[in-house]
This record gives structure tokens, C-alpha cells and sequence, in this order.
């Protein structure tokens, strides 16, 4: 009995690594884009669509510090005074389970073109989640039902 | 009986304030002994307001940077009267850079001003000293303005120095002259020599004086669009004391690795 449990065992858990199951948080991803592989230590998740629109996770442990209040305006604070990144407006939003966060809309120029950088940050357990969307803004608006959608799907553990 | 009752009225006068100074202190000590336990430390002070919310729109022009109450305009000071020469170093961050510097280039013509110069980046427009203000505010609407920085330099010493130098030069032209009418060949080659250098002194003071009549006349607006400048952006320790947000942004996220 127990010789056949331990590669049952081994399975299990290369499978769940396998389909991303270690991550503290769930998202799908749309068609259209296509998840990248290992994308650590920056990114947990991160999709790419061929016309260089980009969606991205990051968790960030905080221990316990500071609260989505705090953390939004560092990172407000962070892109707008010392990047120079035009804040465009911000939103409450909710995560699929129901967690409370801020998005923050920002425009930048890049060589001359115009950007958008969609921030979402959301505070769970001792843990931060960056949700990043960017790109080119046409390609950005003609992919915002996917992004849409994708931002929807996420849930956090 | 009237000085008993003077008396009483006094020590009642004296007594009031100390006896109301007192219960507060009381009523504190009377909570901590009471319940035996420290007393509920009172709420904490609201957050400042958030800098970068109070920013777009600009309102009345700030002197005090961040800090509504102290919004005061320019022009509205006691030196109003005085001879001033305003300057303004404003940075924006804006969406497209392209656009707000045409918009700068705009409302110089707008209030009647001129486009002084103009790179990639930043732009510098000259405006009437009376529409100064008016263009700051409207400046401010462009973008989010990240660094504000107004300047009035007092020039009415300098002035009135030059003034005073200048007619004091063409009176030694004008005595030069006179005695260059009246000077043999030797004496005139003297004088002429010497009535060359008042003349320039006098030509550089009354350009001097032009300039700074200009300066007074029409404020300087400088006005630089992100991305600021990467010895800014190393300063990142300061408002951003976590490695990892170093790599928010567009340039990391765009930037795939495989």
C-alpha cells in the first residue's frame, strides 16, 4: 500500500505545480494571450499578447505591514512623483472571492507614444497583490474586454 | 461689609480660572484611578491630504506648496509696487508630451505672451507680469504637476543703482563734450579716449536697464513634461524603501524575458 502512495504523492504535487496551483491566487488567462513560463522573481503570473499588451501578478510578503490604504499611495506616490507617470483616474474594485482594492489608471509616453499602465492593488492575509496591465494605448483599449475579463477571474487565497 | 464683600468677589475672581485650569487635569487622573486601567488613547490624527489629489487643477497659485490655506497669489503681495521680476519652474507629468507643449505654447499666445524657447521636454514662454498668475493656474490644468517652484526677485535696489549711475555717466559725457569742443589736438585724443569709455559704460547701463524693464514687464514660465530627471528617479529610497518597487512600470512589465 505504501509503496504506491509515495509516487501518487509525487503526482500530485508536480501536478499542481504544473498548473500553477502553488501560487497564492487564481487567474485565467483569456484567449488571445498566452501565459509566460517562469517569470519569477518579479512576476508570479504573466501573459503577453502578440501586440505587446502585457498582464502581470506579483505578490509581494509584507508581513503583515501596512494596510491597501498605505500600499496604494506608496505606489501612487512611487509611478506619479518619481516616474513621472500621469495618473489618469482610479476606481474601487473587488476581486472574484470579494477582496477590496484600488485601481490606478496612469498614461506615459514612451518614445513619444502613448502608454497605459493599469495598476490594481489589493491586500490579503500578509500579503500584497500587484495586478499590472500595460501597453500601447490603442492595442491597450482594443484588448480592455479581455483585460476586462481576466481581472475578473482573479482570486485571491 | 461692603470691603468683606469686595473681598469675597476678589478671591472668587482669582479662584475661577485655577479651580477650571484644574478639572481637566482632575477629570484625566479621575479616569485612570476609577477604572484601575490606562484610559483609551484618543483617535488618531487623520492622514494628510494626499498630495498628489490636491495637485491637478492647481487652484490659486501656492506659495506654500501642498497647502490650500496658505494658496496665495503672487501679485496679491505688499511688493506688489515694487519692481519684481516673477519667474516659475513647473514640472508636469503628463500623458503625451507632444500636446502639452503645444497647450503651453497656446496660452502664452492666449494672454498675450510669446514662446521663448522650446526642446523635446520643456518649454519656456514669456507672459505679461498681470497674466503671471492666470497662466500658472492654467498651466497646472495641463498635467499633474509634480515640482512647483515661484520666484519674485526685488530688483528695485539694482535699479534705482543704475539709475543713479546713468546720470551721473551722462553728466561726465556731457562735460566730456564740452570740454572736447574746446581742447587742443593733444587734450582732444585724451578726452576722446575717455568719452569712448563713459559711453560704453553708458551703452551697457541703459541695456542693463532695458532688460531688466523687459524682466519686470514679462515673467518667465518654464515648464518640463515627464519623465523627470534619473538623478530624481535615484532617489527612490526615499519615498519607496521596497526593492520590488523599483520594478513597477511599464518598462518592466513590457520588458519579456524568457
Amino acid at each position: 500500500m505504501q509503496r504506491w502512495l509515495s509516487p501518487l504523492l509525487f503526482l500530485a504535487t508536480a501536478g499542481l505545480g504544473l498548473t500553477g496551483c502553488g501560487r497564492p491566487f487564481d487567474v485565467k488567462t483569456a484567449p488571445g494571450l498566452v501565459e509566460l513560463d517562469d517569470q519569477e522573481p518579479e512576476y508570479s503570473y504573466r501573459a503577453i499578447a502578440p501586440e505587446r499588451v502585457v498582464m502581470a501578478v506579483r505578490v509581494v510578503d509584507t508581513k503583515g505591514r501596512g494596510d491597501l490604504e498605505f500600499w496604494t499611495r506608496a505606489t501612487t506616490l512611487r509611478m506619479h512623483e518619481l516616474d513621472g507617470y500621469a495618473l489618469l483616474g482610479t476606481a474601487d474594485v473587488k476581486s472574484r472571492d470579494g477582496t477590496p482594492g484600488h485601481e490606478l489608471r496612469f498614461g506615459h509616453d514612451e518614445g513619444h507614444k502613448p502608454y497605459l499602465y493599469v495598476l490594481r492593488v489589493f491586500v490579503a492575509g500578509k500579503r500584497l497583490f500587484l495586478v499590472e496591465t500595460g501597453g500601447p494605448q490603442p492595442q491597450m483599449e482594443r484588448y480592455k474586454g479581455t483585460l476586462d475579463w481576466m481581472q475578473a477571474t482573479l482570486k485571491l487565497d | 461689609m461692603k470691603r468683606v464683600h469686595l473681598g469675597w468677589v476678589l478671591f472668587m475672581v482669582l479662584l475661577a480660572p485655577a479651580a477650571s485650569g484644574c478639572a481637566g487635569e482632575m477629570k484625566a487622573g479621575a479616569m485612570v484611578s476609577a477604572g484601575g486601567t490606562a484610559p483609551e488613547p484618543p483617535a488618531p490624527p487623520p492622514p494628510p491630504p494626499p498630495a498628489v489629489a490636491a495637485a491637478p487643477g492647481g487652484g490659486p497659485l501656492a506659495l506654500a506648496m501642498n497647502d490650500p490655506a496658505k494658496a496665495k497669489s503672487v501679485s496679491d503681495t505688499p511688493h506688489s509696487a515694487a519692481m519684481l521680476i516673477y519667474t516659475a519652474n513647473l514640472s508636469l507629468a503628463v500623458f503625451q508630451v507632444e500636446p502639452g507643449l503645444d497647450a503651453v505654447e497656446r496660452v502664452a499666445r492666449e494672454v498675450g505672451g510669446y514662446l521663448s524657447s522650446r526642446q523635446d521636454n520643456s518649454i519656456t514662454i514669456r507672459v505679461p507680469r498681470d497674466r503671471f498668475d492666470d497662466t500658472i493656474v492654467r498651466i497646472e490644468k495641463l498635467g499633474d504637476v509634480t515640482h512647483r517652484d515661484i520666484k519674485a526677485q526685488d530688483v528695485t535696489d539694482e535699479f534705482v543703482d543704475i539709475q543713479a549711475r546713468l546720470k551721473n555717466a551722462y553728466s561726465i559725457r556731457d562735460r566730456l563734450n564740452e570740454l572736447l569742443s574746446r581742447a587742443a589736438v593733444k587734450e582732444a585724443l585724451e578726452i576722446e579716449k575717455e568719452l569712448g569709455r563713459v559711453t560704453e559704460d553708458i551703452e551697457r547701463m541703459e541695456g542693463k536697464l532695458k532688460l531688466l524693464r523687459d524682466q519686470m514687464a514679462f515673467s518667465t514660465v518654464t515648464v518640463t513634461f515627464a519623465p523627470v530627471a534619473v538623478e530624481q528617479v535615484q532617489d527612490s529610497t526615499i519615498l519607496a524603501p521596497f526593492p520590488w518597487m523599483r520594478g513597477l512600470g511599464l518598462q518592466s512589465l513590457l520588458n519579456v524575458h524568457q
